[in-house]
């Protein structure tokens, strides 16, 4: 999993690549924790082939945090990916563009 | 151990010295053996020749036809000859003699003189004996000093075969008044002197070679034996203990190794050594209890986790409307999938599968929590979605982990198929109308448990025919991973389900996980597999209630 991250002023832009499963999950939340200050968190999905419950979780705590904060948008993601988030009804907590 | 140490390295060192030793002594002896013999032989040479000159002058060339028609018998021939013979026996020399080669070929000579040492075994040639020259060396010389002007030559006879002792023969020309060359005086001298002298350098030779070889094995070897093989040989006495024993020595080598070369270092060496390998031995066996007892807990906790799950097929004898078989195959020890199911009322049966977003301890425990929480708010009268909106608020309030859980539940009436069902995030059912195949169910879908306040799921209903199948599963059915990280998929799922469409309950469930066996071959489990069948036999055979 690659885990790329860049910031401009209170906008975060992370562009994630492989397989976000138990083995790299928690390294995407290491990676962005804490959140302080960042009022826009964009997700780039384009090169995410596979999610498992461990990488829904960190999604999950990261809109969250993000709910008391700003807005997190995920870009791109791919149609098996999306398969993921429809089957555990995460398209209702979650925002795509 | 002594005695092999002692072959592999002083004998090797001092058998290398020897070796060398020896090698040089050669070269050296060589060299001086020849410089030897040359210096003496010149030396040598050198009295023959003054002793030859001295002879020469005894004999008037001009005069020595007179001697031959003489028959050696006038008086200034045997006052010559007189000379000659004194001299022969004062200088040492074997013999004196005068000869005339024949000028052809010089292939004889005529002897004019020839005197002979008294001490010497030979015997004289007499005057007027003509013989065959002894060799080509003689004959190019005659010529020489007859032909070319020499004034002296030179015959060195010590090697090959030869009738006589070594010996060398100086030779001069016996010169006329015309400058012309009447007849050769030659001086045969024995080389026995410097034949002995030779031996003696040579025994010499060996024999303080030998003493500096002697010296060198005892002196060097005491050396070595010393600053290198004691302590090596201590050192690899120690390791050996190690290794066997494994435990720490009471003395450190260093103590006993005094050395300031790289065998101290080495004794260093192993003294750090053994005490890491004591040390990490120590954490070893810690860390190998820690690990015993977790695996003893784990399987304890196995135990706790498979007695929640109902085992007993077929679950309820007397609800013979019904068929039912599950199965949980763990990734790990313990997992965070489970299958329920329990009667609510005589009439209802709960069905449950779900996953918890996590595996082994912390996957097992929520898996606990769920469980119970589900069986507590399902109860009669209660729909399933409510039942999970109910969960969900519970979870919720207390997820420090933020961990989530996705569940299907259905409660089926036994006596008319109506199965009512919710799902919380989870995997579509597979549903099989009597004599169809099995299909994917999409059905509206809800959230995860625990993930979010205030959700509301909803419920909805299908209603189970005569010989209708349901097969619900949790995503480490269609996760499943081969070597080249492809999923097993519902693709896959679906072939495998219909593979055989008159099987049991029990073989959909073994057909499924042999096609996934099949799928991944020898990639490793990552997720745990779990699967729920029901097969619906409807009520038109006798049932009670």
């Amino acid at each position: 999993m690659n885990i790329t991250i860049s910031q401009n002023g209170t906008e975060e832009f992370v562009a994630l690549e492989g397989r976000l499963d138990t083995l790299t999950a928690p390294d995407l939340e290491k990676e962005l924790n804490p959140l302080d200050g960042v009022g826009s968190l964009c997700i780039d999905c384009k090169d995410l082939e596979y999610i498992s419950s461990a990488g829904l979780r960190v999604l999950l705590s990261l809109q969250k945090t993000m709910n008391k904060q700003g807005t997190m948008t995920l870009l791109n993601v791919r149609q098996e990916v999306m398969e993921v988030f429809e089957l555990t009804g995460f398209t209702d907590i979650l925002s795509f563009a | 151990m002594i005695g092999k140490l002692r072959y592999s390295i002083v004998f090797r060192i001092l058998s290398g010295i020897v070796v060398l030793l020896v090698l040089l002594s050669v070269f050296i002896g060589t060299i001086g053996y020849q410089g030897f013999t040359s210096a003496l032989l010149d030396q040598y040479a050198d009295g023959a020749f003054r002793t030859a000159e001295s002879a020469a002058e005894l004999v008037n060339a001009d005069h020595i036809p007179r001697f031959i028609e003489s028959g050696g018998k006038s008086s200034e021939y045997q006052a010559a000859y007189f000379s000659m013979d004194r001299l022969c026996n004062s200088q040492g020399v074997t013999f004196i003699y005068v000869i005339q080669p024949d000028l052809t070929d010089y292939g004889h000579i005529t002897f004019i003189f020839s005197t002979i040492n008294h001490d010497s075994h030979y015997s004289l040639y007499d005057f007027g004996f003509v013989r065959a020259t002894t060799n080509d060396d003689y004959r190019v010389k005659y010529r020489r000093l007859y032909e070319e002007g020499s004034e002296r030559e030179l015959v060195i006879r010590d090697q090959g075969y030869i009738q006589t002792d070594p010996h060398i023969t100086a030779m001069v020309p016996l010169k006329g008044a015309d400058g012309r060359t009447k007849a050769i005086l030659c001086v045969q001298r024995q080389m026995d002197v410097l034949d002995a002298a030779r031996r003696q350098y040579i025994r010499n030779l060996f024999l303080s070679l030998g003493a500096v070889v002697l010296m060198t094995i005892l002196v060097y070897g005491a050396y070595i034996y010393r600053s290198l093989l004691f302590p090596i040989q201590t050192i690899t006495g120690e390791a050996e203990r190690f290794a066997d024993e494994s435990i720490p020595s009471g003395n450190k080598l260093t103590d006993m190794i005094l050395n300031r070369d790289e065998i101290g270092t080495l004794a260093g060496s192993v003294d750090r050594m053994e005490e890491q390998i004591c040390s990490y031995m120590e954490n070893l066996t810690r860390i190998t209890a820690e690990k015993e007892r977790i695996a003893a807990e784990l399987d304890v906790a196995r135990k706790i986790q498979a007695g929640m799950l109902p085992q007993l097929f077929p679950p309820f004898p007397d609800k013979t409307c019904i068929d039912l078989y599950a199965t949980m195959h763990p990734a790990r020890e313990v997992g965070g999938d489970f299958y329920d199911f329990f009667l609510v009322d005589d009439d209802h049966l709960a069905l449950v599968i779900a996953d918890v977003s996590g595996k082994g301890i912390p996957g097992a425990l929520f898996m606990m929590i769920s469980d119970i929480l589900i069986r507590s708010e399902v109860k009669p009268g209660i729909t399933p979605a409510t039942a999970l909106t109910r969960v969900n608020e519970r979870i919720y309030k207390n997820n420090r982990a933020e961990m989530f859980v996705t569940v299907w539940l259905g409660i089926l009436e036994l006596s008319t198929g109506k199965l009512q069902a919710s799902n919380a995030g989870h995997e579509y059912p597979v549903i099989k109308r009597a004599g169809g195949s099995y299909e994917l169910f999409k059905e509206v879908h809800g959230l995860v448990l625990g993930a979010l306040d205030d959700m509301v799921y909803k419920d909805y209903e299908l209603k189970l025919e005569k010989g209708d199948s349901i097969f619900v599963y949790t995503d480490g059915v269609t996760e499943a991973t081969d070597a080249d990280n492809r999923l097993f998929g519902t693709g896959r799922l679906l072939d495998s389900l219909n593979r055989d469409k008159d099987v049991t309950v029990k073989g959909v469930l073994d057909e499924v996980l042999a096609g996934i066996r099949d799928f991944v071959k020898n990639a490793p489990q990552f997720d745990d597999i779990t699967m729920m069948c029901l097969y619906y036999k409807g009520t038109d055979e006798n049932e009670n209630g």
